[in-house]
C-alpha cells in the first residue's frame, strides 16, 4: 500500500545514448527538467487531494524523500516510476495521518488505487465517468455542487428540495462516487 | 462531538471548493470514501493542474541553492535527468535543500543581523497589547513582537520552512503558516512535532528609556 518504495533498483547500467535514458541537460537546463518531473507528480497529488495547499506540501514531499535515493545508473523509466511510487507513499501516510487511520485500515481503493505513471486522461474526462456512473439525482446533485459551484441552497432551489435533503443527497452521492473506479 | 455525517462531509466539501487544504477531525474517517470521493471531484472539475508559479519557484530555488557534497555523480544525475547536477550546477544534494528540517545541530534560531542595520521606531510599549502578537516591519525585516511587562520580544514574519508571511492565531497563539500545515510559538519554536521544522529567526528589539519599541532593521 503505502509503505516505502525503496530505493529504484537498478536495471542494469544503462549506457549513454539508450533510448530510455535521459540526455545530459545542459547545467542551465538541469533544475527545469527536475521541476518538469515533479510537475507530473503535483498534477497526480492533486487529483487526490483536490487542493492546492497539501498537494504542493506532500509535492515537496516526494522530492525530498526521491530525489536523494534516487541511484546511479537508474534508467529514465524506473526514475518516473520511483518517483510516483514515492508519491503514493506519501499520500498513503497524508490519509493515514489527516484521518487518524493505520494506514493499514486504507481500504486499498481509497487512496492508492494508483497508476504506474500519470494519469492519460483530463480530469474533466475523469469527472465525465465519476458522474456517469451515478443515478440522476444522485449525477446532478455533484454536479451543480462540484462543476458549477452552487451553493446547497442553490442546489436546493434547482432541484426543488431542502437544504437538508440536498446535503444528505450530497453524501450519499459521494458514497457512491466512491465506489467508481477512476484509474486503470 | 455528535455532528452529523452529511454535516461533516459538507464542511470538508466547503473547505475544498474554497481551495482550502484538507482540515479533518476525530470521526471523520468514518467517511473516508465520501471525503476521497470529493477531494478527487473537485480536482477533476478544476481540470489539469500544474505547480503554481510562485510554488515552482520556490522549489527551482531550493533545487539550485542546494549545498555542496553531493551524492550522486555527474553521470548519475545525467541518467536521472532529474536536475541533480551533481558538479555542474548545484553538485549537491537536491533532496536536502527541499527538505523543510535543517540538521539537528542548526535547529536552533538564528538572529538576523541585517548589515548595516538600524534601529527603526515601531512604536510606542502601549501600542503592543500581552499576548497578543503584533507584525511590524522595520524597512526589509518584517517581525511579529510579542509583549510580555516591559519587555518585548520578537521573531521573524517568515516561515522557516517556505518563504511565506505567518498570520498571528490569536485564538491559539501562535503563528500560522498559510502555506502548510506548520504554526510556531511566540519564542519561535515550532509547534508540530511531527513535522519537524527550523525555529524561527529571532530579530532583535529593544524597548527605550522613552517607552519606544525599536526594532532593528534596514
Amino acid at each position: 500500500m503505502s509503505t516505502d518504495p525503496g530505493p529504484p533498483r537498478d536495471e542494469g547500467v544503462a549506457a549513454e545514448g539508450d533510448a530510455d535514458v535521459l540526455e545530459l541537460p545542459a547545467a542551465s537546463r538541469t533544475t527545469a527538467i527536475a521541476l518538469d518531473e515533479l510537475e507530473l507528480v503535483y498534477a497526480f497529488i492533486y487529483a487526490r487531494v483536490g487542493n492546492r495547499p497539501d498537494a504542493e506540501d506532500l509535492t515537496q514531499q516526494v522530492a525530498m524523500k526521491a530525489i536523494p535515493r534516487l541511484r546511479q545508473g537508474a534508467p529514465a523509466s524506473a526514475i518516473r516510476g520511483y518517483l510516483f511510487a514515492t508519491a503514493r507513499s506519501v499520500l498513503g501516510a497524508f490519509w493515514s495521518t489527516r484521518l487518524g487511520l493505520s494506514e493499514a485500515e486504507l481500504h486499498e481503493d481509497l487512496a492508492m488505487a494508483i497508476p504506474a505513471g500519470p494519469p492519460s486522461e483530463e480530469p474533466a474526462e475523469r469527472a465525465r465517468r465519476i458522474l456517469e456512473g451515478l443515478s440522476d439525482n444522485y449525477r446532478r446533485v455533484l454536479e451543480l455542487r462540484f462543476l458549477h459551484g452552487y451553493s446547497l441552497k442553490e442546489v436546493a432551489k434547482e432541484m426543488r428540495s431542502t437544504v437538508g435533503a440536498v446535503k444528505v443527497m450530497q453524501l450519499r452521492a459521494l458514497r457512491a462516487a466512491a465506489k467508481v473506479r477512476l484509474d486503470g | 462531538m455528535g455532528e452529523n455525517p452529511e454535516n461533516r462531509v459538507d464542511r470538508i466539501v466547503n473547505d475544498l471548493l474554497r481551495g482550502r487544504r484538507l482540515r479533518l477531525r476525530g470521526g471523520d474517517a468514518e467517511e473516508k470514501e465520501a471525503i476521497t470521493a470529493a477531494a478527487r471531484l473537485v480536482a477533476a472539475g478544476q481540470g489539469a493542474q500544474r505547480m503554481h508559479p510562485a510554488f515552482r519557484k520556490r522549489l527551482a530555488a531550493a533545487l539550485e541553492s542546494a549545498p555542496k557534497g553531493g551524492w550522486l555523480t555527474r553521470r548519475g544525475a545525467m541518467v536521472a535527468g532529474l536536475g541533480i547536477a551533481a558538479g555542474a550546477v548545484v553538485g549537491g544534494l537536491a533532496g536536502r535543500a527541499l527538505e523543510p528540517v535543517r540538521a539537528p545541530e542548526a535547529l536552533g534560531p538564528r538572529k538576523i543581523n541585517p548589515i548595516p542595520g538600524r534601529w527603526v521606531d515601531v512604536g510606542a510599549l502601549a501600542d503592543f497589547s500581552e499576548g497578543q502578537g503584533k507584525r511590524v516591519s522595520a524597512g526589509g525585516v518584517g517581525a511579529y513582537l510579542f509583549r510580555t511587562g516591559s519587555t518585548v520580544t520578537a521573531v521573524s514574519s517568515i516561515c522557516s520552512h517556505l518563504p511565506c508571511e505567518l498570520q498571528w492565531n490569536g485564538g491559539n497563539g501562535v503563528l500560522d503558516c498559510p502555506c502548510h500545515p506548520a504554526s510556531f510559538r511566540p519564542d519561535g519554536a515550532p509547534t508540530n512535532q511531527s513535522y519537524s521544522l527550523p525555529h524561527l529567526d529571532l530579530v532583535s528589539v529593544r524597548v527605550t528609556d522613552a517607552g519606544r519599541v525599536e526594532v532593528l532593521g534596514t
